[in-house]
């Protein structure tokens, strides 16, 4: 039984113009999402920006409110239940964002930051906060000390932990860690995945992990989800994913990733051109469509859809992306080692 | 190694004063760059990177910014004396740079043909009909769909890597001798970014300028650069060509940060080697080794020398630094 999932998930913003602001166009930011997150589990979602991978990150806590399709949590739909319903929800339901420097008031002094849960869900008195307080910072690797700093006293890396303490500070069953390690450096990145993996285990955590970062996604994440303007096109373990990618895009974007080996061989498939804007999709294929794949046509009449291809490995077929019978035309990045 | 190099830094120590107190962000680093050739200089945020290149084009914040001491030889000539006018004269047209924000770096209430025209015009009295043929051959040249079309068009209409393609044209539309790109690549996607350093590499051999590639992702360094230097708080700890560095990375730093990348055959949900610690604020960096101030160890009292340990390989010489993997 999933913890989460979502079934045809759409969020489209309205694009307002003209003298009376009327809707003058949809900007489909995610345009038909179903993805299901076990207990205890990672998924990743992976993609270029723009493609609408924070979106659903975001809608999935209704932060922002879907446009249709259903999202439900711990069997409960709540894709549209009121505030004062969605409140018991919401404990079990955090996120971690990109920027800590942003996402931390910077009046608010460590404590009164990681005290606000408890506040605003009416949990505990006085003294089991400050308990709490205490139990957190010492969670996350920090001293008990922080708890009268403020977040500018911190580095990145220490800001991140402080964003994760206040994620977990409730006890929450799912955390959407959006590009949660993009702005750190290498050296105090590895350290956060860390913390975020022993938690993961600690507290039987699952994760929806949102990176641009193809490595980083592969490493977190039991299964991952390659989202390609608004649609998943690719959907597996995160091992098949790597070794056995079916869809294009895919293969582009593992061809993409640096390798930091000088030795490695290279099997470069470039892409050329930017990520189409949402606003008006092309129909079909949409990224047979940035390739100017010669079999796209077909896909206008086919109009791709995800389909199992083995057991947990999906794949949104069409002709240009996914050419039947499974020939290796790019060749997955050599091993190392 | 050709004789004589196109940059050769020697000695170079920057300082800013801030409100605490003078600092000193970088602190006597040796480079050399010959002409055709890629250096790669990699580090954490804060290791001074981004100062020294800043340094190279004379670009340091002032009054804040100084260069204390050593000297930065361009095919010969200091350029860390150099006075005002001369620099003009090399900015753009010898030496350019490539900033890491295509939006913060172009103007957003000109047409980017315009902008490109000022880098021509400013060292070349050219006629405007020439100058604008120029551009728009350099627009074709970075793969820009429609140049004569785009020269009319204001930075906001164009996508991130648009921007960053229309920043190499700009810096590249004189044929400098020197490129240093600060960055080009990280606020780019990973599809986008393979482009651009395409792009640049492609050029480079084009033109056979030398480049100078700042940049803290080591998947970006292994596959453009030929030479690498390891910064860590102000000082470079390492310096190798870029196969014998990562085949044989000598300090504790170098390793850990190798080690410590999520690679994409590495085993999902595995803890990753990181490296303790973090980097010592600024004011507190001390004489002796950093990284071992870093992990808690005795950092001494003394400078750590840079030895040659391999042809072309120097590290920082601390004994906890450099035990055997």
């Amino acid at each position: 039984m999933p913890l989460l999932s979502t079934t045809d998930l759409k969020v489209h913003f309205p694009i307002r113009g003209g003298v009376f602001a009327r809707t003058a166009a949809w900007c489909r930011a995610v345009d038909g999402v179903s993805l299901s997150i076990n207990p205890g589990e990672t998924l990743g979602l992976v993609g270029e920006s723009g493609c609408g991978k924070t979106t659903v990150g975001k809608a999935v806590v209704r932060l922002l409110e879907p446009t249709a399709g259903r999202i439900e949590f711990e069997k409960t739909d709540i894709t549209r239940i009121p505030p004062r319903q969605l409140k018991p929800h919401r404990r079990h339901l955090q996120m971690i964002f990109q920027d800590p420097a942003e996402s931390l008031n910077p009046r608010h002094s460590v404590r009164d930051i990681l005290e606000e849960p408890f506040l605003i869900h009416r949990l505990g008195d006085r003294a089991e906060r400050r308990q709490k307080v205490a139990r957190l910072l010492d969670k996350v690797g920090l001293p008990s000390t922080a708890a009268e700093k403020f977040p500018f006293e911190f580095s990145g890396g220490q800001r991140q932990r402080i964003g994760i303490a206040r994620a977990i500070a409730l006890d929450p069953k799912l955390i959407v860690c959006d590009e949660a390690v993009s702005a750190l450096d290498v050296s105090v990145q590895s350290q956060v995945l860390n913390l975020l993996l022993d938690l993961q285990r600690d507290l039987g955590l699952s994760y929806l992990f949102i990176s641009h970062n193809l490595a980083v996604v592969k490493h977190m994440s039991d299964k991952v989800a390659v989202m390609y303007l608004g649609k998943i096109v690719e959907l597996a373990s995160s091992e098949a994913i790597y070794q056995h990618p079916r869809h294009a895009y895919t293969k582009a974007l593992l061809a993409a990733n640096p390798v930091p080996d000088p030795a490695a061989a290279r099997h470069r498939v470039f892409l050329d051109g930017d990520v189409p804007s949402p606003i008006n999709p092309p129909p079909g294929c949409a990224f047979g469509h940035r390739m100017k794949h010669p079999q796209y046509d077909q896909s206008l009449q086919s109009n791709p859809q995800l389909t199992e291809i083995s057991p947990g490995h999906f794949v949104q077929l069409c002709a240009c992306c996914t050419p039947a019978p499974a020939t290796p035309d790019v060749a997955p990045p050599a091993n190392h080692e | 190694m050709p004789d004589t190099p196109l940059l050769d830094i020697k000695g170079l120590r920057v300082g800013f004063d801030t409100e605490t107190g003078p600092v000193v962000a970088v602190d006597g680093i040796d480079l050399t760059l010959a002409p055709g050739r890629t250096l790669g200089l990699v580090g954490e945020s804060g290791c001074g990177k981004s100062v020294t290149a800043f340094s190279i084009m004379r670009l340091l914040p002032q009054p804040h910014g100084t260069i204390l001491s050593g000297q930065i030889l361009f095919n010969g000539h200091d350029l860390a004396a150099a006075p005002l006018p001369s620099l003009c004269r090399l900015r753009g047209r010898e030496i350019s740079m490539i900033f890491q924000e295509p939006m913060t770096a172009l103007n957003p209430v000109h047409p980017i043909g315009r902008q490109l025209a000022e880098a021509v015009s400013l060292h070349d009295p050219a006629p405007t009909a020439e100058v604008r043929r120029r551009c728009v051959e350099m627009l074709t040249r970075v793969r820009i769909p429609a140049p004569e079309a785009r020269m009319n068009e204001y930075p906001h209409q164009l996508s991130g890597g648009m921007r960053q393609r229309i920043m190499i044209a700009m810096a590249l539309i004189n044929k400098p001798k020197l490129l240093i790109a600060d960055e080009p690549t990280t606020a780019l996607d990973v599809t986008v970014q393979a482009q651009i350093l395409r792009l640049i590499s492609d050029l480079q051999k084009e033109m056979g300028m030398g480049v100078i590639l700042i940049t803290h992702d080591l998947g970006v360094i292994a596959e453009t650069c030929d030479d690498v230097a390891v910064m860590y708080a102000g000082r470079i700890v390492e310096r190798a060509p870029v196969r014998e560095l990562f085949a044989h990375p000598r300090h504790a730093y170098t390793r850990g940060l190798l080690a410590s990348i999520p690679r994409l055959d590495s085993t999902p949900k595995t803890r990753l080697p990181a490296i303790p610690g973090q980097v010592a604020a600024i004011t507190d960096f001390v004489e002796g080794c950093r990284f071992a101030q870093r992990l808690g160890l005795d950092p001494g009292t003394t400078r750590p020398p840079l030895i040659e340990i391999a042809p072309d390989h120097w590290v920082e010489n601390f004994p906890s630094m450099l035990q055997a993997v």
